[in-house]
């Protein structure tokens, strides 16, 4: 048999449930802009019933907690994704950088080609002129510029890169202290069965930031979180984290270390490993594909010019600085060796007057001078490769994002907090605290009637 | 409560969506302002490296055509320098036939030497014509190749040397440009100077002043002979030039097919990003700016 008091007791229990259910909605609605927040849902239950007798009687509802809506598996997918966008971001930033330099304008590598072989053409039909001599010499020297500004402009490129390297491993470090930080707070809260939903979320947010710069797997155990890189280097695990450092290479370049070990070549996404793929892989190649050409194109016209006479019947020396055999340095330091024009061997018999060897020299822009090439040959392939690697990490890039995108609508979706949903919620809480409310009234009105049943008068 | 939950911030997507308007946009308007559609590598990496290979080969044919222009001065002045010479010879040869009529005095002979003797230094000034100071009758020498020489037997030695130049007025195309002064003016058994010399000798001395005329004959003959190798070099660069303007003209009709924006489209193009834009910003604009919470009151 129930009791006034028992359905009392219920309607107060009711009333402290949907008041926790209002909490939710507060918190929902007060975090409605704040980044990386999941939304709180109450959880209510049924009270165990009574049986007496045959009739069985409820107990009313209880708030068994305020849960924090997120999907596990969909945050990871972000965070992979997140990685995939860094790499991409920092590697076709430093490509369209290093593009500028290969597109046709007056004084691109491929035009100043042209113009010297020109140039030196315009020779050929009056050989003891200075003033085309001296035109010839001037579209070398500017050829020669073209290709130390090309080459430096990549190297000062790569200087920076470098920089970035180091500013990487730098934030990398701040954001595991913090992750391990928050690890320990979670750890301690969830121990003594506290919520921890707020934290989470932070950690979230931090961990997110982290998958731009470097790529990171999560496991969860039991001792919290467990942060690695994709090979197996432990950034964080429960509440330690481990520092990356860098250190200074053969080369001068920053290398990436943790706990000893070069994991320079290992990384494979996140904002880091695309700015070491410039660094290390795309500006290095850009430079040796450089570097080959300069030399190639400055042997070929040295052993051309070697071949004549100069404006004196003295027989002709090099026209380019000899570059540094095979190696490095030959785009950077290409360089006109002669400044007197009457130097250039235009003469195949001595005879001041005589062009046979400008057709020897001339014939440089047609003769194969690098990898079977000829010089603007060889030029556009590298146009063509620089231009490929833009426009093919823009289209994956574009990917990236939407499926980034829509792995962010489907993760708001379940996470994210809509207004209209908070309001009708609160609505319907608050119609339900009222309820509740009623009851209570009723409940004293019954009271009353009971404790003054004898002196009501009849 | 069975509906599926929708994303509550659509904002992000929408600023992503203007984002992309506004990049697709500003490439069409540089291609617009360009008229180039490929304004960095990226834009068509193909397009780009034939581009490069394009204005590689145009740049040799201008190169070309610069040259042949050049050249054509060179061969108008030898041709019409060797027309003069010609002349010259003929107005020697009547005096020569002149002289050998016997019925002139000995001082009308010796006027008609002197008058040789003009014509003599003139076909020496004429041999050592220079165009844009370089003697174009010298071979591949610099010096004066006509020097007045007593010990010579013609009493004109020949100073150049036998070299000859060839220019490219094209793929391969290698045109001879000079002929050496001693194969115009020293032909064997047709000198001019000599036999000019021999008919000046002849009339002072009025003995085989008619042989004298048969050897400035063929002289004559034989100068005419080699002027033909410059009139024939400025028709080859003429038909040269006509040839490498087609070149030059299909060159950047390959240009523009490969590297040229297509106006109207990118126009349409510019016009629909417009369209899209506005319709994004007034979606935005048309968002909610209200919730439920609005209308309990």
């Amino acid at each position: 048999m129930g009791s006034l008091y028992g359905a009392l007791s219920i309607a107060t229990g009711a009333l402290g449930a949907e008041q926790g259910a209002l909490d939710a909605t507060t918190n929902n609605v007060a975090n409605a802009n704040t980044p990386g927040y999941s939304r709180l849902q109450p959880v209510l239950v049924e009270s165990s019933p009574i049986e007496v007798g045959s009739v069985t009687y409820g107990t009313g509802v209880s708030l068994e907690k305020l849960q924090s809506l997120r999907d596990p598996i969909l945050q990871l997918r972000i965070q992979e994704e997140t990685q995939q966008q860094g790499q991409l971001n920092a590697s076709l930033a430093a490509m369209q950088q290093a593009q500028v330099q290969f597109t046709t304008s007056s004084g691109d590598i491929g035009t100043e080609i042209s113009n010297f072989f020109s140039s030196l053409n315009q020779i050929s039909t009056d050989p003891t002129n200075l003033t085309l001599r001296q035109g010839a010499l001037t579209a070398a020297g500017n050829m020669a510029t073209a290709f130390n500004n090309t080459a430096n402009s990549l190297s000062s490129q790569q200087s920076s890169l470098d920089l970035n390297v180091t500013q990487d491993v730098g934030q990398i470090n701040v954001l595991t202290g913090q992750i391990a930080t928050l690890n320990t707070q979670i750890s301690e809260l969830q121990g003594v069965n506290q919520d921890a939903s707020a934290l989470l979320d932070q950690r979230d947010v931090l961990v997110g930031n982290l998958s731009n710069l470097i790529d990171v797997s999560s496991i969860q155990g039991d001792g919290g979180l467990t942060l690695t890189t994709s090979n197996g280097t432990a950034l964080v695990v429960g509440g330690q984290s481990f520092a990356l450092n860098t250190q200074t290479n053969a080369s001068g370049l920053q290398d990436v270390y943790a706990q000893g070990n070069d994991i320079t070549a290992d990384l494979t996404s996140g904002d880091l490993a695309g700015v070491l793929q410039a660094r290390d892989q795309t500006i290095p190649g850009l430079l040796s594909n450089l570097d080959a050409l300069a030399e190639g194109i400055s042997n070929a016209l040295n052993t051309a010019n070697q071949q004549g006479f100069d404006l004196n019947g003295k027989a002709g020396g090099n026209l380019f600085v000899p570059p540094p055999a095979g190696g490095p340095g030959a785009a950077a330091g290409m360089a006109v060796a002669i400044t007197n024009p009457a130097l250039i061997a235009a003469s195949s018999d001595g005879t001041p007057g005589s062009n046979g060897n400008l057709t020897v020299l001339s014939a440089v822009q047609n003769q194969p001078v690098v990898s079977g090439q000829t010089p603007t040959g060889y030029y556009s392939n590298i146009v063509f490769s620089v231009g490929n690697d833009v426009s093919n990490d823009t289209a994956e890039l574009s990917a990236s994002q939407s499926i980034l995108s829509q792995l962010q609508d489907q993760s708001n979706s379940i996470s994210g907090v809509s207004l209209d949903e908070e309001a009708s919620n609160m609505v319907q809480y608050q119609r339900a605290y009222d309820a509740a409310a009623n009851v209570v009234t009723t409940i004293n009105d019954m009271l009353y009637t009971a404790i003054n049943m004898d002196t009501l008068t009849v | 409560m069975s509906s599926i939950r929708v994303n509550p911030y659509p904002m992000p997507d929408l600023l992503a969506a203007l984002e992309n308007l506004q990049q697709q946009q500003n490439t069409a308007t540089l291609e617009l302002a360009s008229g180039s559609s490929i304004n960095k590598p990226s834009d068509n990496p193909a397009a780009a490296a034939q581009l490069v290979q394009i204005n590689d080969l145009s740049s040799q044919v201008d190169s070309y055509q610069q040259s042949i222009s050049s050249l054509s001065g060179q061969f108008s002045t030898a041709d019409s320098t060797l027309d003069s010479v010609v002349t010259v010879l003929q107005r020697a040869i009547s005096l020569g036939v002149e002289g050998a009529n016997g019925t002139l005095s000995d001082t009308d002979r010796a006027d008609v030497a002197t008058e040789l003797t003009g014509i003599q230094s003139q076909l020496l000034s004429l041999a050592n014509t220079s165009y844009q100071g370089q003697y174009i009758f010298a071979g591949t020498a610099t010096t004066q190749p006509f020097v007045a020489d007593p010990t010579q037997a013609s009493g004109v030695r020949y100073a150049g040397n036998n070299g000859t130049n060839s220019v490219s007025i094209g793929t391969g195309y290698q045109l001879q440009i000079n002929l050496p002064g001693s194969e115009i003016f020293n032909g064997p058994g047709a000198d001019v100077f000599q036999a000019i010399n021999d008919l000046i000798t002849s009339m002072q001395n009025n003995t085989g002043i008619a042989a004298a005329v048969t050897e400035l004959g063929t002289a004559l003959t034989y100068v005419s002979g080699q002027q033909v190798f410059y009139g024939n070099a400025l028709d080859q660069t003429q038909s040269q030039q006509t040839y490498l303007n087609t070149q030059s003209l299909g060159l950047s009709q390959q240009q523009n097919t490969v590297g040229a924006a297509n106006l109207a489209a990118v126009a349409s193009q510019v016009e629909n990003d417009q369209i899209a834009t506005s319709a994004t910003l007034a979606a935005i604009g048309k968002m909610p700016q209200t919730s439920l919470f609005d209308y309990l009151k």
